[in-house]
């Protein structure tokens, strides 16, 4: 029973989320917000949970070691970790909100913490700027852990669920990346990763701080850029500094966190910085961003009566980038500009972030073999017996890798037609639920409509918060990594 | 000059061919004509014999421009005939329109007409029911022309394209396995399935006419019916009669349409069931058909759409046939109904309808194909080194017709939301724009928002109208007849 094989894994890891609760308990204390014992006793209960699971797993239910799982219990594994962490997570949230009177039930409690640890950045909260500095830390926080388990699973778990995105990684990441037993896959290149997050945490953060934030404001904004999830703790968002160099600044961090870490971790251990720039991939994801960014402005002067000038450039980019990029900040309403640029914004983000990075979506790497088979596709009625292999950065994409990149994509689509369905038969208009179910299943944040950048989730029955809740997770792990789990070939031995 | 003397010597060939199907298309006008004579006032003949006399002229002018130039058609020849073939005929089908209809521009009149070839339904045309019968008549016959075909008809009636006949079918004929040889020669296939169609014709006019149609109606409904194009000689539609037997034969008939013609043509060569009874995607077909009636009948019935449970049957019945097999009547104003059955029937028209039948989309056999490589992706993930073909119907699927299938949906992907954001540009809001362009690319004709049942196409601008004509072709043809005359690849040789 793979269930209880993983269970002492799972264990650890719940103990090691249980020491996250430190952080806000600590920033509750300094900033003396009153809101520490809403985190206390969470805190006790899952690091309970976690010793319990562990002492259970290695001594009663199967004694395994962790060098021992194999790729189908890594899959499991992810699916109980993106479930079950986002329960406890939501624990100081419906303490909090209990205690001071009003209640938040458990769905809404469990689509904040989801939001969180999927770096999505969709809220039911109003009127953040009241809330103690605990409760968005960890908000912030979250998403901040989130994006560290998101870079491990890019390269420990999503390559090998196949659906070809992880094909240009493995291609591009050396060694101990090619292993196939999964703990050491884990161990030798989490480390790396990590640390390449941690020095770019430490940029933005110094960067923000340097630009005129508080300590306590760059702290929490830094967590929510590195991880592209985009929680801020004011109602307007990044719109509240009203600061050009603020923006300029998250413009360049956000960019830099959608190329893959991988290629960053490499290019460091080479010593060959140009590695990155010659990598297509990379290069997608930045030139898409910002020719998107100047179209935008050119939308913004042609029917939106902006001024041809640098700050309808940096509206325009600012908030392109935010959301392509899967951040979701935004500094004005932009749903009031032209209907062309908030669409194409979102849609953008279902395609723009490189594998590897902290983003969601289909994924430039996907997007690149898709379009040079579209090329061939065309082509090949032409000269039907022609054989054209598809290369992407001068390395052969196989015919499977291709079937697979084309069905995650139809199924990506199936899933956001299907989701959409869902919300319109939960009553809703066809703007607000599609634009919704795109920015959930992105792990994006907000949508347009009532979900928009100057409203929140906050007004969806929990119905449809589950709803979007589940769309966060299938976007985060790929949504192929989630359905297998409801397939019989997955239990069958 | 050598580029010029290069390009005649592509073109010179197919235009000589394009003569022929232009003066063998002007008789169509005759029909009309018929109806002007015996029904409509005296300066209609006129205007049909003008008509008539000027498409016979123009190809005549042009066969004495191409005298020297007719030779075999080189297989990428089919692409630029067939196209060229769609976009000329359209041009001279819409001179009448043209001419009789009041106050239409001549970008309303080619969307009319291409519409009506398309099969498509959408109509820019507003007080149906005041214009003269034989322009109606002309708007249906079109329709039922287009349906099966115009090169399929030219196949089997001109033996003149001798090589390039299987491969102006196969750029013609929807579906994504073509090379299925049924019988040994092409144009006794054709010849074979223009006469099942005129069969269920036959039968389709007598059951309208039973049901309390007028002969003239009766006759443009049967056009619109079996090809299941969607054009009514009434701005209400079906809606208009409100007759239960009427919408029952529509019903009947729109079902028995949307299958692959093919497949009746076998079952009367081999005089027995087995064709049909042990179709995949037929089965398929029915399948899909009786979840979605019941799915919308339970919905109208909980929301209290209609009065009792049989209507409601009814009336889901009949608008969930009518839009999922792309014919697009409409007997009530389903815009009012609860949002979602307006999505969800629009969702169905995109692949309901079986390949080699009259209707539009990406056709089932190819949705089939697509879950089938689902289900196997998955099984991937848990067994990354099995192999497991995918099989329809017994026979297996060469990985290649299966990348090409995949792929012409990943193409008809991007078309639908390259289109959709042409059109934000233009100003339209996303319902509008992004349902007009499913429904004409879908060729199933109304839309939703303000392009829905209760509207029509005419308010759109002649930029919009234009695209649109290009989304019904592109439709129609299946796309990548269409895009490949964009590559650069077709015009080097």
């Amino acid at each position: 029973m793979p269930l209880l094989r993983v269970a002492s894994v799972l264990g650890w890891i719940v103990l090691a989320f249980g020491l996250a609760f430190l952080v806000p308990i600590a920033v509750s204390l300094g900033l003396a917000d009153g809101a520490a014992w809403a985190f206390v006793g969470p805190m006790a209960l899952v690091l309970l949970l976690g010793a319990a699971l562990v002492g259970l797993g290695r001594t009663v239910w199967r004694p395994y070691r962790a060098s021992e799982l194999n790729v189908r219990d890594g899959i499991l594994l992810v699916g109980l970790v993106w479930t079950l962490l986002p329960a406890l997570a939501a624990l100081p949230f419906m303490l909090y909100f209990a205690g001071v009177g009003q209640p938040l039930n458990f769905s809404r409690a469990y689509f904040e913490a989801m939001s969180g640890l999927t770096t999505t950045g969709a809220t039911v909260l109003v009127g953040l700027d009241h809330l103690p500095g605990a409760i968005n830390i960890w908000r912030g926080f979250l998403q901040w852990l989130g994006g560290m388990g998101i870079l491990v699973l890019a390269v420990a778990i999503l390559p090998l669920v196949g659906a070809g995105g992880g094909s240009l990684l493995r291609a591009e990441t050396s060694g101990p990346l090619k292993e196939s037993r999964l703990t050491p896959r884990i161990a030798t290149t989490a480390k790396g990763l990590w640390s390449i997050y941690a020095a770019l945490s430490l940029a933005c953060l110094l960067a923000y701080r340097a630009g005129g934030m508080s300590w306590f404001d760059a702290w929490m904004h830094m967590f929510t850029t590195m991880s592209l999830g985009g929680l801020s703790n004011y109602d307007a968002s990044f719109g509240h500094f009203d600061s050009a160099v603020l923006e300029w600044m998250a413009i360049a961090f956000m960019l830099l966190a959608s190329g893959s870490f991988a290629l960053y971790f490499v290019a460091v251990l080479k010593r060959d910085p140009l590695r990155i720039w010659r990598n297509p991939e990379w290069r997608g994801t930045q030139s898409l961003m910002l020719g998107s960014g100047l179209a935008v402005a050119a939308v913004l002067v042609w029917q939106g009566g902006a001024a041809a000038d640098w700050e309808t450039l940096r509206r325009a980019l600012f908030n392109l980038v935010s959301i392509a990029s899967t951040t979701g900040y935004s500094s004005e309403d932009y749903t009031l500009w032209p209907a062309f640029a908030p669409w194409l914004m979102l849609f953008l983000s279902a395609m723009a972030t490189s594998a590897g990075s902290t983003g969601a979506g289909i994924k430039m790497a996907r997007l690149l073999i898709l379009l040079k088979l579209a090329q061939r596709e065309l082509t090949r009625i032409l000269h039907p017996r022609a054989v054209t292999p598809i290369t992407v950065g001068g390395a052969v994409v196989d015919q499977t890798a291709i079937q697979s990149v084309l069905a995650f994509m139809l199924i990506y689509g199936a899933t956001v037609l299907g989701l959409t369905l869902l919300l319109l038969l939960g009553g809703m208009d066809f703007d607000t639920a599609f634009s919704a179910v795109l920015a959930s299943i992105n792990n994006m944040g907000p949508g347009l409509g009532v979900v928009g950048p100057a409203g929140n989730y906050a007004g969806l029955s929990d119905f449809k918060l589950w709803v979007c809740s589940l769309a966060m997770l299938l976007g985060r792990l790929e949504i192929l990594a989630f359905l297998v789990l409801f397939t019989r070939a997955f239990w069958r031995k | 000059m050598n580029g010029l003397s290069a390009l005649w010597s592509i073109f010179g060939p197919v235009l000589a061919l394009l003569a022929r199907i232009m003066m063998a298309f002007s008789f169509a006008f005759l029909v009309p004509l018929t109806w002007g004579w015996v029904l409509d006032l005296d300066y209609l003949r006129a205007i049909w014999g003008v008509a008539f006399g000027l498409t016979f002229g123009s190809g005549l002018l042009l066969l004495w421009l191409t005298r020297n130039q007719y030779r075999e058609l080189l297989p990428r020849d089919g692409f630029l005939l067939v196209v060229l073939v769609w976009l000329v005929l359209t041009a001279y089908a819409a001179i009448p329109l043209y001419w009789l209809v009041p106050d239409i521009s001549w970008s309303h009149a080619y969307f009319e007409a291409m519409s009506a070839l398309t099969a498509t339904g959408a109509t820019a045309l507003s007080g149906l029911g005041d214009l003269p019968i034989s322009v109606n008549v002309w708007r249906a016959f079109l329709q039922y022309i287009g349906g099966l075909g115009i090169m399929l008809l030219v196949v089997a009636v001109l033996p003149l394209l001798g090589l390039g006949g299987m491969q102006l079918y196969k750029a013609e004929t929807p579906g994504p396995m073509k090379d299925t040889k049924f019988t040994p020669r092409i144009a006794e296939t054709a010849r074979g399935l223009w006469l099942v169609y005129f069969g269920f014709s036959l039968a389709c006019l007598l059951a309208y006419r039973w049901a309390g149609m007028s002969w003239s109606d009766a006759f443009i409904h049967m056009c619109s019916t079996m090809s299941l194009g969607g054009f009514s000689s009434q701005d209400a539609s079906i809606g208009h009669w409100d007759s239960a037997a009427v919408e029952w034969v529509a019903i009947v008939f729109m079902t028995l349409a949307g299958i692959s013609f093919l497949r009746y043509f076998l079952v009367l060569r081999s005089l027995t069931l087995g064709p049909i009874v042990n179709d995949h995607e037929i089965r398929s077909y029915f399948l899909v058909l009786a979840g979605s009636v019941l799915l919308v009948t339970a919905l109208l019935t909980a929301h209290q759409v209609e009065a009792d449970f049989w209507t409601a049957l009814r009336s889901s019945a009949f608008h969930v046939l009518s839009l999922a097999t792309t014919t697009g009547y409409s007997a009530t104003d389903y815009g009012q109904w609860p949002v979602f059955i307006g999505v969800f029937l629009l969702f169905l028209g995109c692949f309901v309808s079986c390949a080699g039948s009259t209707g539009g989309g990406i056709k089932m056999v190819r949705m089939v194909l697509l879950i089938k490589q689902a289900r196997r992706e998955l099984v991937r993930i848990v067994h990354p080194r099995v192999v497991n073909p995918i099989t329809l119907g017994g026979q297996r699927i060469a990985s290649a017709t299966l990348t090409t299938v995949l792929g012409f949906m990943l193409i008809y992907g991007a078309a639908t939301l390259g289109l959709s954001f042409v059109l934000l540009l233009t100003g339209l809001d996303i319902v509008t724009a992004f349902s007009a362009v499913v429904a004409t690319l879908n060729n199933i004709g109304p839309g939703l928002g303000l392009v829905g049942p209760a509207h029509n196409f005419g308010w759109l601008s002649g930029f919009q109208l234009g695209l649109l004509s290009f989304a019904m072709l592109l439709g129609r043809l299946e796309l990548l007849t269409v895009l490949v005359l964009f590559t650069r690849h077709y015009w080097r040789r």
